[in-house]
């Protein structure tokens, strides 16, 4: 009996398992058709596309989906309403300040969020963010930037077209403003669609995409928290008051003693010009030698031999000699012999602000001068004061800032009259609140850069 | 003075790859000549660095150097992976190109260099350009390439698997040139960008190519509108690199070179 049921019992297990593999044959079979007509249908669209494109029956406009017809019709009319804008309206766009800007921007964030959240299944969201319609912003975009770059940024006296249209200040102007916002929200779009649902193999375009978008978000709302000063500081003396470019004056929650400016210059260079003009004479390249202690070297077509050579000196009688007086200039003895063999010496000064500068006349057209020399490095050793009662000394250098309470200091300037006499150090002081994020954003554009880099296109194409 | 060697520098490099030219179906001295070739053009920039106390980044003429240089290095490793022999010689070509145009017009390699300029993202920002730029010149050659095909012949699909994986490659660099200059003027003066007229033509271009990768992951099948797109953004370099001195906007520009 037992034996007989267990009998049974393998033979149903048998007849069930023989129909799993058929059930299972059947599902396969299934799936390959599945794939089949699935491919048929990408076949046939694709067919269908390309005998629309070849045949030139186009889709009307405005007929879903859009495309890059709508796409470039709708940001006319966003460029349109734009001029418009900068025609009617006073041309000075205040900028956003703290907390407006991160009010607007907050809710900026929030709606683009909602409206991804709630439209997303909508035909209109999957326009906002397709590509046709990123490629047209970005022309648009390439197009406004291409005569910002052909036409002078300069505000101008002038009220000609250019000037109503905003041309000559164009990333102010509404259109080119308008253009970033909607770009904004187009690449929140694409940047959300790519993000939910997270899959990780698109970490590159994720860093990529969101670093641009914070890039702009940031760098745009964050331009008007900008504070640019800059402050005059004098050898010996306390300064607490800096200035902005309308000249009115803050005072610092810091003051700064500048204990020495110091420049190292470059040595000053041969050149020739002519007479009349004052010119530069550039028959041939090079035009301009460094002068050094017993050079010599061909300029133009004259041999020019560097008898002696002081970088600080003052004229006594009818030569230079070695001097480190106050607004002490270089000078050198120079031996010139022209193409036809004759020969002139002389010496020649750059000058400076309370000594004359010195030429030497090779014929009736042109001159042998010496530049003023150009700085190799200037700084300043200077001491901060910060409320708190702390002191720090510093040496501000270009490119190399230094921080102090939230403030961070440049070395700007100096009075270039004066040269290597300044005893004037132009600083600069800048606060950028918005500054971390905006590095964030730079920093993942780094990375999705270094994505593409890595991974190439090759990938792609191959699978 | 250092210019009366460029001419020995030119020369060898022209002699080496014209051998190599020869000689194409022996691989390995092929290789060798060509590498030769560079490493004599590689001397000469480290020879000119030493004299000028200075890395030379800074002339239109050292640039060109440079570009003389990376150009050739980078058609090497191109053909290392993918073996176009044209792309090779291609590249050989214009570095020559760039070297007699260096020869004819013999630049002013002074030694300042403004303080400015004297700063450790100087090299990195320069450098990454350059191979952009080398990068992208290729794209366009591959692009020029694939027009002819298509319009005379039938496009082969290797050539725009090139182009494009030449464009990730440049376009990847063009962003770390603008982001590595975005740091340093952060760093200098305080603005991360300031609309000087050679950031916004490095902007037009990335702009170009952006709209060229997007254009590519759109429509992968559709190729003439794509190769179109490739050289045109090429001009718009080439304004960005050379034509933005010619420019009304360029008055005040802090990238002139002299």
């Amino acid at each position: 009996m037992f034996h007989s049921y267990l009998g049974k019992a393998q033979q149903i297990d048998f007849l069930l398992h023989s129909y799993l593999g058929k059930a299972q044959q059947i599902d396969f079979l299934f799936h390959s058709y599945l794939g089949k007509v699935k491919n048929d249908i990408k076949k046939i669209e694709f067919q269908k596309s390309n005998y629309i494109r070849h045949m030139s029956i186009k889709k009307p406009i405005w007929q879903q989906p859009w495309g890059y017809a709508e796409s470039f019709t709708i940001l006319f009319g966003i460029l349109c309403i734009g001029f418009g804008f900068e025609l009617v309206l006073p041309q000075t766009p205040s900028t956003l300040v703290f907390p407006i800007n991160i009010i607007l921007g907050s809710c900026l964030f929030v709606l683009i969020i909602l409206y991804h959240f709630f439209f997303r299944k909508t035909k209109i969201h999957s326009f906002l963010s397709s590509i046709p319609l990123t490629i047209s912003l970005i022309s648009v975009l390439g197009i406004l930037v291409i005569i910002m770059g052909i036409l002078p940024q300069i505000p101008s006296g002038q009220n000609g077209l250019v000037q109503q249209l905003g041309f000559n200040q164009m990333t102010s102007s509404y259109p080119f403003l308008m253009i970033n916002l909607f770009l904004l929200i187009i690449l929140g779009f694409v940047s959300l669609k790519k993000t939910f649902p997270f899959k990780l193999k698109n970490w590159g375009f994720i860093f990529s995409h969101w670093g641009l978008w914070i890039v702009i978000f940031a760098g745009g709302l964050g331009s008007g928290d900008l504070r640019r000063l800059k402050m005059d500081v004098y050898e010996h003396k306390m300064e607490w008051r800096s200035y902005d470019e309308q000249n009115r004056y803050y005072e610092m929650p810091l003051a700064i003693k500048l204990n020495d400016f110091q420049i190292d210059e470059f040595n000053p260079k041969l050149a020739i010009v002519e007479n009349e003009s004052g010119e530069l004479y550039e028959a041939q390249k090079p035009s301009m030698i460094m002068i050094e202690k017993g050079l010599v070297c061909d300029l133009q077509t004259w041999k020019v031999k560097v008898e002696e050579f002081y970088v600080t000196s003052g004229r006594a009688g009818n030569r230079y000699y070695k001097l480190s007086d106050f607004g002490a200039a270089p000078a050198a003895k120079v031996q010139v012999i022209s193409a036809q063999n004759d020969t002139l010496k002389g010496w020649i000064s750059c000058g400076s602000f309370n000594r004359p500068h010195e030429s030497l006349k090779l014929n009736d057209e042109l001159s042998l001068v010496m530049t003023v020399p150009e700085p190799k490095r200037f700084y300043s050793d200077v001491t901060f004061m910060t409320p708190d009662g702390k002191k720090r000394d510093v040496v501000l250098e270009v490119n190399k800032p230094v921080t102090v309470n939230g403030w961070k200091i440049y070395q700007l300037s100096y009075d270039d009259k004066m040269g290597r006499y300044s005893d004037k150090s132009i600083l600069e002081l800048v606060r950028d609140p918005w500054q971390p994020y905006v590095y964030l954003g730079v920093f993942m554009m780094m990375i999705g850069a270094i994505y593409m880099f890595w991974k190439g296109r090759e990938a792609k194409i191959e699978s | 003075m250092i210019w009366s060697n460029f001419i020995f520098v030119l020369l060898s490099s022209t002699l080496l790859w014209l051998l190599a030219l020869v000689l194409y179906k022996k691989e390995l001295l092929k290789r060798l000549f060509i590498i030769l070739g560079i490493t004599c053009i590689g001397a000469f920039i480290v020879f000119l660095w030493i004299k000028l106390e200075r890395p030379p980044l800074r002339t239109l003429g050292e640039t060109r150097l440079l570009y003389a240089f990376f150009l050739p290095v980078i058609g090497m490793i191109t053909y290392m992976r993918w073996r176009y022999n044209w792309m090779l010689f291609y590249s050989l070509g214009l570095a020559l190109l760039f070297l007699g145009i260096n020869y004819i017009h013999p630049e002013n390699y002074s030694k300042t260099l403004m303080p400015a300029l004297q700063s450790p993202w100087f090299v990195p920002h320069v450098v990454v350009y350059i191979f952009a730029y080398a990068f992208l010149a290729a794209s366009s050659l591959v692009a020029v390439r694939g027009l002819y095909q298509h319009y005379y012949k039938s496009l082969d699909r290797k050539v725009m698997l090139m182009a494009d994986n030449l464009v990730y490659l440049g376009f990847a660099f063009l962003s770390l040139g603008l982001l590595f200059g975005a740091l340093w003027a952060k760093e200098a003066w305080g603005h991360y960008w300031t609309w000087d007229p050679k950031e916004t033509w490095a902007f037009i271009t990335w702009l170009g190519y952006l709209i060229y990768i997007h254009r590519r992951y759109h429509m992968p099948n559709v190729f003439k509108s794509s190769l179109w797109i490739l050289a045109l953004a090429f001009v718009i370099l080439l304004v960005c690199w050379f034509g933005v001195n010619y420019l009304p906007s360029a008055q005040f520009s802090v990238h002139t070179y002299s």
